[in-house]
């Protein structure tokens, strides 16, 4: 066995171009992840109402999202609009709208699934007190719902910053890109590149997703 | 219990509903582009290379774009006097970029194909592709007849061999992958029995991995590589017809060549390699007529 | 539309469909057990071995499938551990997947209060009786929902799939769009077949749902 890319790693500027793709794939998530849970408190609280068309539509959006998979979403919302409707999206603008409308379904059916589970009785004795519906929810059911959501949207937000490789269909290039990019560049000086990128590349999305987790069950154990 | 079914049923036309209007809205509404003049006025040409494939198209430890194609694209940059915005595809939306107008050009090592040229037009070819095949020293398939019932030969999707192989030899059984890089350690590892791709790749394969040979140098019919616009963008295509002649009689693309293929292959495979002025070596066929060439790549 | 072009597909996303669906159950299994094992364990605090499953967990669903598979398929070989591409798809999906259903089924175990518990035993149940009969009944109905969408997480990652040569859905249709160009007519294919892998999935999720939740709360 020769080297193991290390070498390569550290030649011209690759290694800063390996953190500028994961700071794509960071941002990408990041950006879709706030408009997911805005949105996706939202359209919890609205599927818990009891307005039925309302609810039929998100039950065919949740659907939509559930079984479509992100690279026809990515290639609907990219191309698909440049032809029907002639928009110019930037590949970044599509990657956030289709991360942000799978983000947003997943996030207000957690939403969803813990309101319902808090038991109706907190709702009726907070309405007795004379709070108004907004009350009832700002102050005694979202604190309550929000904890149960901790460890799932966690969940969701490192998932979406491990999905971000599929940008690379529409012409963004993040971390896994970069590393493939890098180990062709250098396939002749340095056959076992793959491994030693792949390592760096798995230590990179660790690095960034373990963090995440952590915080995540410390909110969730001081909130408990 | 029903109103569950029902509901997901419903959801399920929904979505075929929607992807059929998207379809169809997307046929009704084909070939976006963008004229000569109007690229020459915004001063800047969009490009689409590869940018993993040394090396035709990759991007250098410095962040820049380099390679066959990548060189090529910086003449016509120069030569329409605009800059070039190099654009990264993968090969399987390289048609997609061209029919929305979000590149002009392709120039991603795009073989001619009579399929492809039912989506897109091409110019003039500027290199040649033929296939190969290389196996391990210990157990060479010389032949395809020597690939075994259960046997697998290794491609890349996308690819010529995968074409080829699919079409003229249905009983092989292919194992596809998506990168080079898959694909060469999977030969490694023993994965597959041979590995077959154009015959310049396995030839630098087999020089740089002892151990390896190559039994099949040639195979099939001859392929060539062109650029590629939207369909029916007449004024770009005229143009690259003409830039690819007159470079031609510089023999811009032997340069090209020497500086960017060299150091893979050697001298060797210059004039197998180089298709000069759109003019298919021996192919008998004259600069003006692409379609034939696009009918002999199919 | 070309229908032509769409009939000549349809035999090689069949193929592709059994071989997701059959992947992607066998890894569904491995998960499960998995995932039951690593939550129980971490709840009962097994001593040592509560530190490696929180291990695994934290390893494989911080980093990328993709990456996981290259390294069981192009990197053990190198060290004389050579498996076929099925077996790395089952591996890999049941492990990474087994991640999350651990996770999932843990937070229903913890969001069960522990009053039941200490009421369970003031009743004079033993420990092993208070968690078969009050509180995995109750945690698993909670996790019902998550552990549904985990499952459809999974049989959609088999979309990295093309790492390791196997012919999954999404290879095929990348694969055939790359030879043949008829990029709407194979995304659309594409759409309906995984329409076909996951609705039933979705629709016994449902259903499933609702017969727990019935069990938890009474109708």
């Amino acid at each position: 066995m020769r080297s193991l890319g290390l070498d390569v790693l550290f030649k011209g500027k690759n290694f800063l171009r390996l953190l500028g793709g994961l700071w794509v794939a960071v941002r990408i998530s990041l950006i879709s992840v706030v408009i997911s849970i805005a949105l996706g408190l939202v359209m919890g609280m609205l599927m818990t109402g009891k307005n039925r068309v309302l609810k039929a539509v998100f039950r065919v959006y949740l659907e939509i999202v559930r079984i479509m998979p992100q690279m026809v979403l990515l290639f609907v919302v990219y191309f698909g609009t440049t032809r029907v409707f002639g928009w110019d999206l930037s590949p970044e603008a599509s990657a956030i709208a289709v991360f942000s409308f799978w983000g947003t379904a997943e996030m207000g059916d957690l939403v969803r699934g813990a309101l319902i589970g808090i038991p109706r009785i907190q709702y009726e004795s907070a309405e007795a007190l004379g709070m108004t519906t907004a009350q009832v929810y700002l102050q005694v059911i979202l604190p309550q719902a929000v904890r149960r959501l901790i460890p799932l949207s966690i969940n969701l937000i490192t998932r979406m910053i491990k999905t971000t490789s599929l940008v690379m269909m529409i012409g963004m290039v993040e971390v896994l890109k970069v590393a493939q990019q890098i180990i062709e560049a250098n396939r002749k000086a340095s056959p076992n590149a793959a491994f030693g990128l792949f390592a760096v590349v798995l230590l990179m999305y660790f690095a960034i997703c373990w963090p995440i987790s952590r915080l995540a069950s410390y909110l969730e154990k001081r909130w408990a | 219990m029903k109103k569950a079914v029902i509901r997901r049923a419903a959801a399920a036309v929904m979505i075929l509903a929607l992807t059929l209007a998207l379809s169809v809205a997307a046929y009704a509404s084909d070939g976006e582009y963008r004229t000569l003049d109007e690229i020459k006025d915004s001063g800047v040409i969009n490009i689409g290379v590869f940018s993993d494939k040394s090396p035709f198209g990759y991007v250098d430890e410095n962040g820049d774009y380099q390679g066959y194609d990548v060189y090529f694209a910086n003449r016509i940059g120069e030569d329409l006097g605009v800059e070039v915005n190099f654009v990264s595809t993968e090969a399987a939306s390289r048609i997609e970029y061209l029919q929305t107008g979000k590149v002009d050009i392709i120039l991603a090592n795009f073989t001619v194909t009579e399929e492809r040229a039912e989506e897109v037009d091409f110019a003039l070819p500027y290199m040649n592709v033929s296939l190969g095949v290389v196996s391990p020293e210990d157990a060479v398939i010389e032949s395809l007849d020597d690939v075994g019932e259960d046997d697998q030969v290794i491609v890349i999707s996308g690819t010529t061999a995968e074409t080829y192989l699919t079409k003229n030899e249905p009983d092989i059984k292919l194992q596809k992958y998506d990168a080079y890089a898959e694909a060469k350690t999977a030969l490694e590892n023993g994965n597959g029995v041979a590995w077959a791709n154009d015959n310049t790749e396995v030839m630098a394969f087999a020089i740089e991995n002892p151990g390896f040979v190559v039994g099949i140098p040639t195979l099939g019919s001859a392929d060539t590589i062109a650029p590629a616009v939207t369909k029916g963008n007449d004024t770009l295509l005229d143009w690259l017809n003409e830039e690819i002649k007159s470079l031609g009689e510089e023999e811009f693309f032997h340069a090209d060549y020497e500086a960017t293929l060299l150091d893979t292959y050697g001298a060797d495979y210059e004039e197998t390699l180089v298709v000069e002025g759109g003019l298919v070596a021996g192919a008998g066929e004259t600069a003006d007529a692409p379609v034939e060439t696009a009918k002999a790549g199919g | 539309m070309d229908f032509e072009a769409i009939r000549s597909y349809l035999p090689l996303y069949w193929d592709a469909l059994g071989l997701t669906v059959r992947i992607g159950w066998q890894g569904v299994a491995l998960a499960l057990a998995l995932g039951v094992l690593c939550a129980v364990t971490l709840h009962l605090r097994l001593p040592v071995l509560r530190r490696l499953v929180a291990g695994y967990i934290e390893l494989f669903r911080n980093t990328p499938l993709l990456v996981q598979l290259f390294f069981l398929y192009f990197a053990l070989p190198k060290i004389g551990l050579r498996m076929s591409p099925a077996v790395c798809g089952v591996l890999g999906l049941g492990l990474l997947c087994g991640a999350y259903m651990a996770e999932t089924i843990r937070s229903g175990l913890e969001s069960i209060p522990p009053i039941q518990t200490e009421s369970a035993q003031s009743l004079g149940m033993t420990r092993m009786q208070v968690f078969c009969h009050v509180i995995l009944p109750q945690a698993v109905s909670r996790s019902v929902p998550g552990l549904v969408a985990n499952v459809i997480f999974l049989l959609k990652e088999t979309s990295v799939f093309s790492t390791v040569s196997l012919m999954d859905l999404m290879f095929t249709a990348k694969d055939l769009i790359g030879m043949y160009a008829k990029t709407m007519e194979c995304l659309t294919l594409l759409v309906v077949f995984y329409l076909i892998m996951l609705l039933p999935v979705s629709v016994l999720g449902s259903l499933l749902e609702r017969r727990l939740r019935h069990a938890e709360f009474g109708p």
